[in-house]
């Protein structure tokens, strides 16, 4: 399943059908809002129309290096350490 | 509250003493309830002896230094594990405070605990939580409701005074109602999101809930106004008690969308919400109907933005940097295998439904489609506020249902039917309780306000929660 | 058959701010790892960005400076995608509407002006950085992460496909780097990789309309490796099409050793990004009248200022394009030279023995090369001797008067002095003195050497000349 895929998701046999099932309901109810006439209406984006805001170029703070990596699953040397990676793949 | 801060403040009881109320409490009650995740008894009483240090210094933050409180877990706490009811993070223990953590620390308040929820706030009854369901006080049978299930239930059972909640389509608001106790959903961008783990970050909010109206109004005080690390609450204003007015209600023009009085709602709660009405036009306040028409389409559209943000925010928990990482010889099959094995059932469909929407191919159709009629909601909510002062409808449309009752997911989100509107139009609205059905389960009310009229719609519930009689809260 | 080349290039420049684009670390380069970072790029739960002013005043900077359109509404998108280095598994960017849009960059080849259309220029985030165990990323059983960089702005600025050689990709590259560097928004080296490019390249039948299969061609670490890959690729796919043979749609990674490119991954492989508007983010507003102001602050451009050295200093293109591409020296020249005047000494001096002394030891404070300038135009020292006080003002301190005066180097004036030394030589050489009165006149060089020698070079030749003629004439 490509979605699953996408997602990074590892679902069984069990898990995949019932998904496919739910995407079918909620895809119903997708279609709904299609028929909805938006005619010429943007899309909302932000709850609130908020201005532009932005942060001055000041440097703050940085954790130290420990607390970076406290809950790090696997750390090596100051690094988080990842298993061999694979391109080539979505 | 004022009542334990007077006591405080006299020193007829100590905050130590509060935190120990409280933590037996807990022990009588949790075994049923499952209200909480982790309860940081050790913590609770080193922050309640600094605090009566402080009150014997006459050093205290505020009025409400020393007063304990729960927070939802999904809502980071330095140091404290920060589950978001999730398997992934069971053992995560962030690097730093939420906003709202931050400054409920700095009014003294003391965290006894992080509650449970639906993980990572999706639900509506804090059963897909990794945690266990969290039981409603009023029938340990029935649900809580959610996805702040444990936040309203700990207020409810008087475990807690009052908590803090988070409400992305109702999570505070229809929990509130299940429980019997009063909850808050602010004014998007009223209070900071920094530290809170998003679900959709154009529609979370933080608020308060708490047994009565003056409660809330006190914590929401404490947690709101701008915040410099969220982006969009820089131009929220802070929250100044009101003298609570009770003519507040004289002309008031109070908006009843016949949209929320019809199909599918329960008779009982009908009932309820409409004896209010006529009291509060009894009290000489307006009522005018109105129609919000779109809200047949708000479930739809929150469903199809909720997903499709939600599957880009849990992305990040891909076990690099944190959370329950499954080895694996690649770090793809890694991602896969630590995502599958640390979400729950609901958690994986929205992902696989967000991630639907958001491809290439459907994006259009549904995505953006849903902005656009997200746009179409908030333009007819706009409208109706500039014809009424508040709208009022029942918080749900049923009281709570039974641990189990709702299988398919579709129906579980038809709980929402009544909340999702406001988070989608960015406005204010609380649930306060309006009296019980016949099983004695409590009844809740909605009272909506425009943006940033988080103090008249406390007013008016303040007036309404004089003639409803208390259903829960905290006891000495 | 004959094939035109057809090179769009893809550039990321980080920009030089203190701290990174969405929080507030340290984007100094080269700490210890994981020593940069904090929760908000590290993609911790919870965090929220917020952006960096200076990155955005820099991301219109090198629009205008691009001769963009600024656009005063943009907006953030996320670009979603898994990889060990991208801490949220999403990239805050641009996608649907960008800061700048339809630009151009205008530069020479061989004296012919070419422009090069600026499709877009948008703003985004730069990801970790990873360290394989081994030789490259494939044969790595595991690999390091690092999140220093994580979050230190980037600008995408992508071309239109109007580039038609791997030189002419070269040399807008190479001007592109040197604007940046003008502009004063990066420190574009490519060896720490602030400056970063990938190009699409495709070949099409001479004079045809019809684009042909493009590949993307990455790890470009050099402008020479930009040069190289493209012409290997564009032979591979001359290659490939006379053989009757399709071009595949993909991304292939340039390996420096082999000197080939190599398939990276097909079109189909693509990842679908699932771009949607970054809801923590509220868009980009700009004031048009901070953005003109911006706009009149813009340094001189590279361009500009070769025009003006031709124009104003009468330089050659070859000594205005040395100037430009060498800009600290373009800037001695400037503070140096007199517009109008006759500046041939100085630009010679710079080009000259000065270039290698500089490149080797650093610039000479400006008033002491005018100064040396100076006494060389008064005839204080001769130009042969300039070399030598040249030398030694890269080793002392003093002033180039200073210097002649100490060395004793100052030209001999005294008449009666060179007189003597002349008939000196006249007197040591009777016999070439003869040949010289039989007609052999070459000897006056001889004579001339043999005199500067005799007052150890310190003479002015002319004078010399001057004297040595009339002396001769006295004894003819």
């Amino acid at each position: 399943m490509r979605m699953a895929r996408l997602a990074r998701l590892e679902l069984s046999e069990e898990e995949i059908e019932l998904y496919l099932r739910d995407l079918n309901g909620f895809l119903a109810s997708g279609r709904k809002l299609q028929q909805v006439d938006v005619g010429g209406l943007a899309g909302t984006s932000h709850a609130l129309t908020v201005g532009t805001v932005l942060r001055p170029d000041q440097v703050g703070e940085s954790l130290p290096q420990a607390a970076v990596l406290a809950e790090g699953p696997e750390v090596m040397d100051g690094y988080f350490k990842v298993p061999r990676i694979v391109e080539g793949q979505e | 509250m004022r009542r334990l801060a007077q006591l405080l403040a006299a020193g007829e009881i100590t905050s130590t003493e509060l935190v120990r109320r409280c933590l037996e409490r807990i022990k009588e009650t949790e075994p049923e309830l499952n209200a909480f995740i982790t309860v940081d008894e050790e913590g609770a009483l080193v922050q309640a002896a600094q605090s009566d240090e402080r009150r014997a210094r006459s050093q205290a933050l505020s009025p409400w230094d020393g007063i304990p409180l729960a927070v939802k877990d999904n809502i980071s706490t330095k140091g404290l594990r920060t589950t978001c009811a999730s398997r992934f993070l069971r053992s995560y223990r962030p690097v730093y405070d939420a906003t709202v953590v931050e400054r409920v620390k700095r009014a003294g308040l003391i965290i006894i605990g992080k509650t449970n929820l639906d993980e990572f706030a999706m639900g509506s009854s804090t059963e897909y939580s990794a945690f266990g369901v969290t039981k409603n006080p009023h029938d340990p049978a029935r649900v809580a409701g959610g996805s702040s299930g444990g936040s309203a239930a700990a207020v409810a059972a008087g475990q807690v005074p009052w908590s803090l909640g988070t409400d992305t389509g109702g999570s505070i608001r229809q929990p509130a109602a299940f429980c019997g106790v009063v909850g808050l959903k602010p004014t998007y961008g009223r209070v900071s999101r920094y530290g809170v783990v998003a679900l959709a970050p154009s529609l979370d909010q933080v608020g308060p809930l708490a047994a009565t109206v003056e409660d809330a109004a006190i914590l929401f005080s404490l947690i709101a106004g701008a915040d410099p690390r969220d982006a969009t609450s820089t131009e929220a204003r802070p929250f100044a008690l009101p003298a609570w007015d009770p003519q507040v209600v004289q002309g008031l023009k109070v908006g009843v969308p016949e949209e929320f009085f019809s199909s599918g709602l329960h008779g009982e709660v009908e009932a309820a919400a409409r004896s209010v009405l006529r009291s509060l036009e009894e009290q000489g306040a307006v009522l005018q109907p109105i129609s919000l028409a779109s809200n047949e389409y708000a479930i739809d559209t929150y469903l199809t933005l909720v997903t499709a943000e939600a599957s880009s925010c849990l992305a990040r928990f891909d076990g690099v940097r944190y959370g329950e990482r499954v080895p694996a010889g690649d770090v793809n099959t890694m991602f896969a295998k630590s995502r599958g094995a640390g979400f729950g059932p609901e958690v994986k469909r929205r992902i696989m439904l967000g991630t639907y929407v958001l491809s290439a191919s459907h994006y259009e159709a549904y995505y953006e489609q849903a902005q656009r009629v997200r746009t179409l909601i908030r333009q007819e909510v706009a409208r109706a506020f500039a014809e009424v002062d508040v709208i009022i409808t029942p918080t749900t449309p049923t009281t709570a249902f039974r641990i189990g009752e709702k299988r398919n997911p579709l129906e579980m989100y038809l709980s929402d039917l009544y909340t999702a509107t406001a988070n989608l139009s960015g406005v204010c609205a609380l649930s306060l309780p309006c009296g019980s059905d016949a099983r004695g389960l409590p009844i809740g009310l909605q009272i909506m306000g425009n943006h940033f009229q988080e103090e008249l719609i406390f007013q008016v519930a303040h007036v309404v929660e004089a003639n409803v009689e208390r259903v829960a809260g905290f006891e000495l | 058959m004959n094939y035109d080349i057809v090179i769009g290039l893809e550039i990321h420049v980080a920009l030089l701010t203190e701290s990174k684009f969405l929080c507030s670390c340290s984007t100094a380069f080269g700490a210890a790892p994981n020593t940069q970072c904090c929760p908000v790029c590290l993609g911790l739960p919870g965090s929220l960005p917020m952006v960096n002013e200076k990155a955005v005043e820099y991301a219109v900077k090198a629009g205008l400076a691009l001769n963009c359109q600024v656009h005063h509404f943009s907006r953030f998108d996320r670009k979603n995608y898994f990889y060990p280095d991208l801490p949220k598994a999403y990239q805050i960017t641009q996608d649907t509407y960008p800061l700048c849009t339809d630009g151009y960059l205008e530069y020479y080849i061989d004296d012919q002006l070419h422009r090069t259309a600026i499709t877009r220029l948008h703003l985004e985030e730069e990801a970790g950085k990873l360290i394989h165990s081994g030789g490259s990323i494939v044969d790595s059983e595991y690999s390091l992460v690092d999140y220093n960089r994580a979050g230190i702005p980037l600008i995408e600025i992508v071309t239109a496909p109007d580039i038609t050689s791997p030189r002419q990709a070269r040399l807008f590259l190479e001007q592109l780097r040197l604007l940046m560097l003008y502009i004063g928004v990066s420190d574009v080296k490519m060896e720490e990789g602030s400056l970063r490019c990938d190009a699409n390249i495709s070949l099409k039948p001479q004079g045809s309309a019809v684009l042909g299969t493009k590949v993307e061609v990455k790890n470009l670490n050099s402008f020479r490796a930009l040069e190289r890959a493209l012409e290997y690729e564009a032979e591979r796919q001359r290659i490939v099409l006379e053989q009757g043979g399709k071009i595949r749609q993909e991304s292939r990674t340039w390996d420096e050793r082999s000197g080939r490119t190599a398939s990276m991954r097909s079109k189909a492989d693509a990842p679908d990004y699932r771009y949607f508007p970054e809801p923590d983010l509220p868009p980009l507003r700009l004031d048009p009248a901070w953005v003109e102001r911006i706009k009149a602050s813009l340094p001189e451009r590279p361009l500009e200022r070769l025009r003006r050295l031709e124009k104003e200093f009468g330089l050659s293109r070859y000594e205005a394009t040395f100037l430009v591409n060498y800009p600290d020296f373009g800037q001695l020249f400037l503070e140096l030279a007199v517009a109008g005047g006759d500046n041939r000494a100085l630009i010679n001096l710079l080009m000259g023995e000065y270039a290698g002394l500089a490149r080797e030891f650093g610039h000479l404070e400006p008033e002491r090369l005018t100064e040396l300038l100076a006494i060389v135009d008064e005839g204080l020292i001769t130009h042969s001797q300039s070399k030598a006080v040249l030398e030694e003002l890269f080793r002392s301190p003093l002033s180039p008067r200073q210097i002649v005066k100490e060395k004793g180097w100052e030209v001999l004036r005294d008449v009666e002095q060179l007189r003597e030394a002349i008939q000196g030589v006249l007197a040591g050489h009777p016999d070439l003195l003869d040949r010289y009165r039989a007609g052999e006149e070459r000897l006056f060089g001889f004579f001339v050497g043999q005199v500067m020698r005799a007052v150890q070079g310190k003479a002015d030749p002319k004078v010399v000349n001057q004297l040595l003629k009339e002396e001769l004439n006295r004894l003819v």
